[in-house]
């Protein structure tokens, strides 16, 4: 790999000038970027205070820190951390890390080091090729060589008297760029092109200091507001998002797990050959974390048997429906909101099996039940993910419902507050979600800035609320319940209706999906008769994802069950990339919202060092994969991060 | 950090000789790509039957994945007669190497911003000048920070505390004597003569070539 | 001859400025300056003033003195890197041009060529040392000129009602180590202004020469407040030459102010220099108003 460091250490003599005025000097280093990551130690540091201390100087402490440019996380880490009685502050860093430090610091800073002075930029895959980023693109002319950096005059009409055998006159080991270009646009028959071009004359004014200085603090006010980090995937849902729900056609089989939720599997209370009806709790949850289960068609129990589903092998209850979908005598609707007390609500919630809808599945009823006071409950109608429009067209289509759901999780809680939360890119949602609860003293809606993983529990705390979910707790500790669209229209339904949780809406979409659609979908439907009813898959090279491309697991199999946190089914291209090495780019840094370095992450699974996984909180990572979908070097993190929560897992355990 | 800048809609289209096949790189896309601009012109070229194929994927600078990514678009690419690329100058240069023989084109115009790392574009930047001025200068950078890159005080041209070149723009030659007056160390400009040395790429050399 | 040698015989040293024509005739310019400028001891040639391309600087000062006149070479930095500046230094020399003006020069934006390049290789500092290695017969690569060194009268700038006056006293301060022997000022219409920087400016023990523009208009007034850095016009000035307009017209109120400031601030510096800005006609009766 090509060293990129950014910095050398400045001479010795250098050093000892500076050195003589200053005493009890606190030293900051960078641990340097774009470099093979294999050293944790630059020698920097060591040699700066090996010198320093040579010439009797008093070093109060060394702080050895990633990508000290990046302002937001140095001003976390070097809080509290320059001990008393430092007078002076050394930077070993290039000018980013020096300036940074200046800003945060009161105390004088002084560089250690010289910046290099590449030429351009180079990409993030390390490469040789640079952009000066003149704002005038010359590419379309000179064949795709850029005559400003690979030209040591920049020459922009042609070549100079100066090249020698077809080297530069500045550097003999250098091609002249334009023998290069010239033979790139003769292999091209392109010289005349070239030869008839206007004269070339740079103009230095573009791209000006305002326009610059805007865009740097618009993008700046944008990633720091709300949380975080973050990135902003390629939607994609033009897709779906115009399409109606389409109740899907009653399946013959339907094949439920008893274990669709975090927490314990329910334990099955229907045996072969019995006959259920819609609504009818089929399997008990054993324990608190858990949820009960129902059938979601009335007919024959076929078997009680391990199934494949997209969770693994699970205990599964096959119904063959009878295709008359008859209710059963538990559904009714309940007492009307306002006569229903707090624990009532909680207990039709825990009755009728509702569990959080965005993925994970966490039994809701437990969420209803929080140890602290809340304030405020926040409806997450964000859907972060690429392609899923399944929230979207339930805001649009059952925003009462919704609402409804959101006054009774408030009731349950004894919230006095109630947010709504829609991302902007679907302003026709936010638009109907405030004309609905305009009239409605304590619901607001918010529509914020589309960002990926708003949809987070913590990201839309942060985002809303503006606070913080410390590591390791739940949102309730700090006041706050969070439910998902489906799960208040699921709490809608059980309420208004007496139904539990037996069908949800799914978006069926991506690129390869021929007819792409946004189905009520019964819980057990078979995936493979979804993507047979929107016509099948188109072309070759498809991976299949249950949930989003983002978060969503890949389907190996589609002969597995839609449940109860099944909000899309997509079929996109296949991603062919592949890793190299890590090359210390920091972007993972940049984006992880829970504010980690997943590059570490990586390095510690593959060195075994499951101490520092632990130390440096890696189960506060929650696989949101923004720095998968950011890295330069096509390193799967998040399988190795996953692979790291597992080595951890012993350190857990309490010593004997 | 840079920003991409799609070229003008004349300049494009005269570039537009043929069939194109388009790629569009979203590998800094956090930073600054003309994510609508591009889709709604790239619509209009498909639109006149003039598209082969579009790739969308990242970091086209990533030379090895690159390789790979391309060669699953190779019927497309020879059908086309040029390929018209939305990405930063590397991207361009990357694909045009790979490509040799096939006119590849730039649809976007790329422009430095202040910061090298990560996605998020920074205040305060680093000219890589190889001869860091940032001790005499209370740690603010007077090649970035000052329009002229001065690096023996202010000139004339400031005007309310603001550069001659924009008012958008503090002069950062009192922004530097504020700071150390602040810091008490107004001293450290009464340095000798500092004159820019342009030849530092030695140091550059020898640090890329070590392991 | 040289300027310094004036201020060394305790001269009150007048200069005037004259700038270079867009185009290559240069007569007109000779004449005038032969007319107005003859009580002036030198006369500085703008080097394309306010970033705007004209008739080189050098070539015109040599046409003063082949007309008797003495100018002096402003020298910017912001159209030439030091090879050329270096160049140019010696090629005044040639000619016996020894005063020299090092200026870092305004920004390439600022005038008819915004998308120029910017060099500002070295700056007005940088240059100043520059002429003092070229006196010692050497140049800034470190190599030896050939046979006699050149000999240079090194003047510079400073904006003394400038609004971030210690940091240009900073600056000043820098201008003289690197080898500066005398300043012009950027124009004062605050006396009092003028005469604190003085006090302070005194330690450094060179001349400076008071900076005058001669007020033409209220709208030049107003455009100078807005525009021009370093320049503050007061108010109950610009109501003067409110007051009474055919008097303002024709120069006779601006003639008046500046003589009124050039007798302010005269005990304090050591000559003035004006920049008449097409008003050369004026300058012979200033001097007379102001006593010089």
């Amino acid at each position: 790999m090509v060293n990129y460091t950014k910095y050398v250490l400045k001479s010795n003599e250098e050093l000892t000038a500076l050195l003589a005025d200053l005493d009890n000097i606190f030293v900051v280093a960078c641990n340097k970027c774009f470099k093979e990551f294999d050293t944790i130690d630059e020698p920097e540091c060591a040699a700066f205070c090996e010198l320093a201390a040579a010439q009797g100087k008093t070093i109060t402490g060394t702080a050895r820190l990633d990508f000290l440019c990046n302002s937001v996380q140095t001003e976390k880490k070097l809080e509290g951390v320059i001990p008393e009685g430092t007078q002076n502050i050394v930077v070993i860093s290039c000018g980013l890390g020096v300036q940074i430090i200046a800003d945060i610091e009161d105390k004088p800073v002084f560089s250690a080091t010289n910046s290099l002075n590449y030429i351009g930029h180079h990409g993030m895959a390390l490469t040789e090729k640079t952009c000066d980023a003149c704002a005038q693109c010359y590419l379309n002319l000179t064949g795709g060589i850029c005559p400003i950096t690979d030209c040591t005059k920049s020459l922009l009409n042609g070549q100079c008297g100066g090249a020698k055998n077809g080297k530069c006159e500045i550097d003999p080991e250098k091609d002249c760029a334009w023998e290069k270009i010239y033979q790139r646009l003769e292999k091209q028959g392109r010289q005349d092109d070239f030869a008839k071009q206007p004269v070339q004359i740079r103009d230095y004014s573009v791209a000006g200091v305002e326009e610059i200085k805007k865009y740097v603090a618009e993008v700046r006010a944008a990633r720091f507001e709300g949380f975080y980090g973050g990135v902003h995937p390629v939607e994609n849902k033009e897709y779906t998002e115009h399409i109606a729900l389409q109740p899907f056609p009653a399946p013959k089989q339907v094949i439920i797990p008893t274990g669709q939720h975090v927490g314990a599997p329910a334990t099955p209370i229907v045996a072969v050959g019995d006959t259920v009806k819609v609504g009818q709790k089929i399997a008990e949850a054993p324990s608190f974390i858990s949820a009960h289960v129902h059938s979601s068609v009335s007919g024959t129990v076929t078997a009680v048997e391990p199934r494949k589903t997209s969770r693994g092998e699970v205990t599964c209850i096959v119904i063959e429906s009878d295709g008359k979908d008859e209710l059963h005598e538990s559904v009714v609707p309940a007492k009307p909101l306002d006569e229903l007390t707090p624990d009532e609500i909680v207990e039709i919630v825990k009755e009728k099996g509702i569990t959080g809808m965005g993925g994970a599945g966490f039994p809701t009823y437990v969420k209803l039940k929080p140890s602290q006071p809340i304030d405020t409950v926040l409806i997450n109608g964000s859907e972060c993910e690429p392609y899923l429009t399944a929230d979207h067209r339930l805001m649009l289509e059952y925003a009462d419902d919704i609402i409804f759901g959101l006054k009774a999780i408030m009731k349950a809680v004894n919230a006095p507050k109630g947010v709504i939360l829609v991302e902007d890119n679907k302003p026709d949602a936010v638009a109907l979600m405030q004309e609905k609860t305009a009239d409605i003293e304590n619901i607001e809606v918010c529509a914020a800035k589309t960002q990926y993983p708003e949809g987070a529990e913590k990201m839309l705390i942060k985002r809303v609320l503006k606070r913080h979910v410390p590591s390791g707790k739940l949102p309730a500790d700090v006041g706050c319940v969070v439910s998902n669209t489906a799960s208040a229209k699921a709490i809608s339904d059980a309420i208004q209706k007496g139904l539990p949780l037996i069908e949800r809406v799914v978006s069926v979409t991506g690129e390869h999906i021929k007819t792409p659609g946004n189905f009520m979908v019964k819980i057990g439907t078979n995936v493979q008769e979804l993507i047979d009813h929107c016509g099948g898959i188109t072309g070759e090279d498809v991976t299949l994802k249950m949930g989003g491309p983002m978060m969503g697991a890949p389907l190996a199999d589609t002969n597995v069950p839609v449940i109860k946190g099944t909000n899309g089914i997509i079929a996109i291209d296949t991603d062919h990339s592949e890793t190299v090495e890590c090359l210390k780019c920091g972007r993972c840094v940049d984006v992880c919202p829970m504010e980690l370095a997943p590059l570490n992450f990586a390095k510690w699974v593959d060195e075994g060092n499951a101490q520092a996984l632990l130390d440096n909180n890696i189960r506060d990572c929650f696989s949101c994969k923004c720095c998968e979908y950011i890295c330069s070097a096509k390193i799967p993190l998040v399988a190795k991060i996953n692979q790291g929560k597992g080595m951890i897992m012993p350190l857990l355990q309490p010593k004997k | 950090m840079l920003m991409t800048r799609l070229k003008s809609n004349e300049a494009i289209a005269s570039l537009v000789d043929g069939k194109v096949f388009i790629i569009n790189c979203h590998g800094c896309k956090e930073v600054g790509f003309p994510e609508e601009e591009a889709k709604a012109l790239q619509k209009e070229l498909f639109a006149a039957g003039k598209v082969t194929g579009i790739m969308t994927t990242d970091y086209i600078c990533n030379r090895e994945n690159m390789k790979l990514r391309l060669s699953y678009h190779k019927d497309e690419i020879d059908q086309a007669d040029m390929v018209l690329i939305f990405s930063c100058g590397v991207g361009v240069q990357t694909v045009s190497e790979y490509l040799e023989d096939k006119k590849v084109c730039a649809a976007c115009d790329t422009i430095r911003l202040p910061g090298f790392q990560g996605v998020t574009p920074q205040e305060v930047d680093c000219g890589q000048c190889g001869e860091c001025f940032l001790n005499l200068t209370g740690g603010i950078c007077p090649i970035t920070a000052c329009s002229k890159s001065l690096v023996n005080g202010p000139c004339g041209g400031t005007k309310d505390g603001k550069c001659e070149v924009n008012d958008c723009m503090e002069c950062g030659w009192e922004r530097i004597y504020r700071k150390l007056e602040a810091m008490g160390r107004l001293d450290v400009l009464r340095c000798p003569t500092q004159i820019h040395n342009f030849a530092t790429d030695d140091a550059t050399k020898e640090c890329k070539q070590s392991k | 001859m040289k300027v310094t040698d004036l201020f060394k015989e305790g001269k009150f040293v007048v200069s005037a400025e004259v700038g270079p024509p867009k185009g290559i005739n240069v007569d007109h310019l000779i004449e005038e300056a032969k007319e107005y400028l003859g009580r002036c001891d030198a006369i500085n040639v703008t080097d394309n003033q306010s970033s705007v391309m004209r008739v080189g600087s050098l070539a015109v000062c040599k046409a003063l003195k082949d007309a008797g006149l003495n100018p002096i070479f402003q020298l910017a930095c912001r159209d030439r890197n030091r090879i050329a500046l270096q160049s140019d230094l010696l090629s005044a020399a040639m000619f016996g041009i020894e005063n020299v003006l090092a200026l870092t020069g305004d920004h390439t934006k600022m005038g008819d060529h915004p998308q120029a390049k910017p060099v500002f290789d070295l700056d007005a500092v940088s240059l100043l040392h520059t002429m003092g290695l070229l006196e010692k017969g050497e140049d800034l690569g470190g190599n030896k000129l050939d046979g006699e060194a050149p000999s240079f009268a090194k003047g510079a700038v400073v904006s003394p009602c400038s609004d971030s006056v210690d940091a240009q006293l900073l600056k000043m301060e820098r201008k003289v180590a690197a080898g500066a022997e005398y300043f012009q000022t950027q124009a004062v219409f605050e006396p009092e202004k003028f005469i604190k920087f003085m006090e302070k400016a005194k330690q450094f023990g060179k001349p400076v020469q008071l900076g005058i523009i001669i007020p033409k208009s209220v709208g030049m007034c107003r455009f100078m407040n807005a525009n021009v850095a370093g320049v503050h016009v007061p108010e109950e000035m610009i109501e003067e030459l409110k007051a009474d307009k055919e008097k303002t017209k024709a120069g006779i109120t601006g003639v008046e102010i500046a003589a009124r400031i050039i007798r302010e601030c005269k005990p304090y510096c050591e000559g003035v220099h004006i920049m008449s800005l097409g008003w050369e006609s004026k300058i012979p009766g200033l001097l007379e108003q102001a006593g010089i």
